[in-house]
């Protein structure tokens, strides 16, 4: 078996495709895996007759990184880190409903500090919408609409600075722990935050005003690509997709977690189900996205961020040097791991993209037994087989680009 | 350079070759992972490789000369990135961004090849996971500062 | 560093479900695989209209060895309220799946979103779905060989030493991925032999 595969495996060659022509226009067209608008390694088998699609089988597998294997093999806390490269556009929402799964399994939700509650929520929703300005960036390009990508992504290095202030690290800042926080927000930080949440409404007006009334927005993304409510349901699509059919089924408000109960938001909805329709609910999620960023901010009450329990967590670095338990709990936690009982739990919570849940079960042990993800952007993608056919190759684009899929979630 | 009677630049025709090939290197875009997206900021206005001469990214081989495998490269994404760099046109450079692309990264396992300089040459490799758009704007100068200083660039430039 | 090596310090649970606290995650049921259609066919009827996922995990120790995992959600379609979806419920579907006879039947036509679920199950831990329209590998490349999920694969894959770096031509045309020669080839030999020793049956065959 050799390392890399050879040619004769490669699969560009149709896996039965059958062609059926009337008037011999009919060919069958590889679309990717390189290709600058499947927003990632995304291969989709056409068939086509001239420009319009009869049927489209995406392949994937093309980012296969084998996390769920390398989880299994990295303490609780290690495996973290490669969990939180799944999605790679919304990491912290990775790493938080790692967290929560694995806190589950320990018993300790209750006991998690409400600073490091609230802190996770702002962090959770900062990332919602700097997920959502890449995808608005490149679903923008994908259609020609070059300028909005320019103001997209100068959004996202405004939210990008203030997750890095805190979490020190702009992508995979590996923040969220289990039992809390990496460490607190440091000085200034609440100000740096302040500063954000003044000058987002200007910036959402002017995303807005880009694109929202733009005729020729329009005409490619109204009653493209449209899934009705039971579609939607078959095909097990959540998330903006979901809400964009009818159906207003948010994990946030239907089994909360990290106290989102106790904030305000909407659940933004629409009933036409086409691109263009979760293209607005996505719009309007950023801006409830930023209504709980600033609850959160007004919640913050000062304490502990990480939960004082040596079983879970290291004692805090200023004790080890004053206190011998301190030492030694720390040396084992970093050298051994931390032990979570034997059972297993599904936590799911709503990401960017949709319902994100890991199915996590542990032997007892200090490393995961099996971290099953229920990637939401692969179910979403799916739906690309069912839509797709009877639309015009542009419009798959379009498709594509309104399903938000993210390949490092698709394939893990 | 210098300056003749009635004011002509004299130069080797080599200089100004390389001089030409590092001021325009287009990538192509090899956005595989996580790496992409510090890719796609480094396009964006903050940090702008456009002033570096990067001013479009191209998706066909043939038109680019620098691949950035920005990313984890899978068992079957291997043999694609191998393909694609042989279609790019001579002379050609190959950033590795990234620990996954320069190493495989956190991934040591099966799924995961083990640095893309397993299957093609490698100019440049930037650390980090991902590396912050600085360390891939410092490649980029890297690369320039190859081509113009030695190296696979000029008018007799072969890969 | 990922090791497969990293001792297990405590003694490892052989049954990790039937072991869990009291967490309400949803309703949990098992099921035997000769039943488990007739009853995801009654759970739907039921309500339960989305199948929120399909996974598998592999229990070595443990008979039957895999258990495939349903995860479904009730939702009443076409509800434009939260209020009208009414607090949706989960249920989890478990099912043992022996070593022997790795075939559960497939739930395609009752939910359309298990087509690639199920053949990423059937890539990574070799469990055939029955009725299922297009059964193959979906992460990886077709010819791939082993089911990488199961516990007894190794992480970093059979064959592999730390990664044969080739003596390179530049203007290279060469086909990517060269065939296990050398050390390599050997060690993937080594591997085959211990392993045929450790079971002391002949080739072990993923079972059809």
């Amino acid at each position: 078996m050799s390392v890399l595969g050879t040619v004769s495996s490669l699969p560009l060659e149709p896996q039965g495709a059958q062609i059926l022509s009337q008037d011999g226009n009919a060919m069958v067209l590889s679309m990717g895996p390189q290709h600058p608008s499947t927003h990632g390694v995304l291969q989709i088998m056409l068939e086509i007759e001239g420009e319009s699609v009869t049927k489209a089988e995406p392949e994937i597998g093309y980012l296969h990184t084998g996390i769920e294997k390398s989880a299994e093999n990295l303490f609780w806390t290690q495996a973290q880190t490669v969990i939180e490269r799944m999605d790679y556009l919304a990491p912290e929402s990775n790493s938080l409903c790692y967290a929560l799964a694995v806190e589950r399994l320990l018993g300790i939700t209750d006991r998690i500090p409400p600073r490091a509650q609230q802190i996770r929520v702002i962090i959770a929703e900062l990332t919602r919408i700097a997920s959502h300005c890449v995808w608005l960036g490149t679903h923008g390009i994908d259609l020609g609409a070059l300028s909005i990508f320019f103001y997209c992504f100068d959004l996202r290095e405004n939210i990008l600075d203030v997750q890095e202030a805190a979490g020190g690290a702009r992508m995979h800042p590996n923040y969220v722990r289990i039992g809390g926080l990496q460490a607190d927000l440091p000085d200034g930080h609440v100000e740096r935050l302040d500063a954000l949440v003044k000058k987002f409404p200007g910036r959402m007006r002017e995303l807005r005003a880009l694109l929202q009334k733009n005729p020729i927005w329009q005409d490619r993304t109204i009653d493209v690509g449209t899934v009705t409510s039971e579609q939607a349901v078959q095909w097990g699509l959540t998330g903006p997709a979901l809400r964009a059919s009818g159906i207003a089924y948010d994990v946030r408000k239907a089994f909360p977690y990290s106290g989102y109960e106790n904030y305000e938001f909407g659940v933004p909805t629409r009933t036409e189900g086409d691109a263009y329709a979760r293209f607005v609910v996505r719009l309007d999620e950023m801006e409830e996205a930023m209504r709980i960023v600033e609850q959160a901010r007004a919640a913050l009450e000062p304490g502990p961020v990480m939960i004082d329990d040596v079983k879970v967590a290291p004692p805090p670095k200023e004790t080890i040097a004053l206190s011998m338990e301190a030492l030694i709990h720390h040396f084992k936690v970093v050298s051994e791991g931390i032990r979570v009982p034997p059972g297993d739990v599904y936590q799911a919570i709503e990401s960017p993209r949709g319902e994100l849940g890991y199915y996590v079960v542990s032997d007892g042990n200090n490393k995961p037994y099996r971290v099953r993800t229920r990637p939401p952007s692969m179910y979403n993608l799916q739906a690309l087989k069912g839509i797709a056919p009877g639309n015009l190759i542009a419009d798959l684009v379009v498709m594509i680009g309104s399903l938000d899929p993210v390949f490092g979630e698709v394939d893990r | 350079m210098e300056v003749g009677p009635g004011q002509f630049f004299l130069a080797k025709l080599d200089d100004v070759a390389r001089w030409a090939q590092s001021s325009s290197v287009w990538p192509l875009t090899m956005g595989l992972a996580c790496c992409a997206i510090e890719m796609m900021s480094v396009t964006a206005p903050e940090y702008d490789i456009a002033r570096l001469g990067s001013e479009v990214f191209r998706a066909s081989p043939r038109q680019a000369d620098l691949m950035i495998v920005s990313g984890r490269v899978a068992q079957k994404m291997g043999p694609i990135v191998k393909r694609l760099y042989d279609q790019m046109a001579d002379p050609k450079w190959v950033i590795s961004m990234g620990a996954c692309a320069s190493s495989g990264g956190i991934f040591d396992n099966y799924a995961i090849i083990q640095g893309v300089d397993t299957i093609i040459p490698v100019d440049v490799y930037v650390p980090g996971c991902p590396p912050t758009p600085d360390g891939l704007l410092h490649a980029v100068n890297l690369i320039q500062k190859q081509i113009r200083e030695g190296g696979r660039g000029g008018i007799l430039a072969r890969a | 560093m990922p090791s497969p090596q990293m001792p297990p310090i405590a003694g490892s649970a052989v049954d990790p479900p039937a072991l869990r606290p009291a967490i309400q995650d949803a309703t949990i049921e098992r099921v035997a695989p000769q039943n488990v259609r007739a009853r995801l066919e009654a759970l739907k009827a039921d309500g339960y209209a989305m199948l929120l996922d399909l996974g598998a995990v592999d229990y070595p120790q443990r008979v039957p060895r895999f258990d495939v995992v349903y995860h479904l959600l009730k939702l009443m379609p076409g509800a434009a309220t939260v209020s009208q979806v009414d607090t949706p419920q989960r249920y989890r579907l478990l099912c043992g799946v022996a070593f022997e006879h790795p075939r559960v039947p497939s739930v395609v036509d009752l939910w359309r979103n298990a087509d690639w679920a199920e053949r990423e199950v059937f890539d990574l831990f070799g469990i055939t779905f029955e009725g299922h329209p297009d059964l193959r590998r979906i992460q990886m490349p077709t010819h791939w060989e082993g089911h990488p999920l199961r516990k007894d694969y190794p992480l970093r894959g059979p064959a592999r030493e730390r990664s044969p770096r080739p003596q390179f031509a530049n203007k290279s045309n060469l086909v990517a991925g060269t065939p296990p020669s050398g050390r390599t080839a050997e060690a993937l030999a080594q591997q085959v032999r211990l392993r045929q020793a450790e079971d002391g049956r002949s080739e072990e065959r993923v079972p059809e």
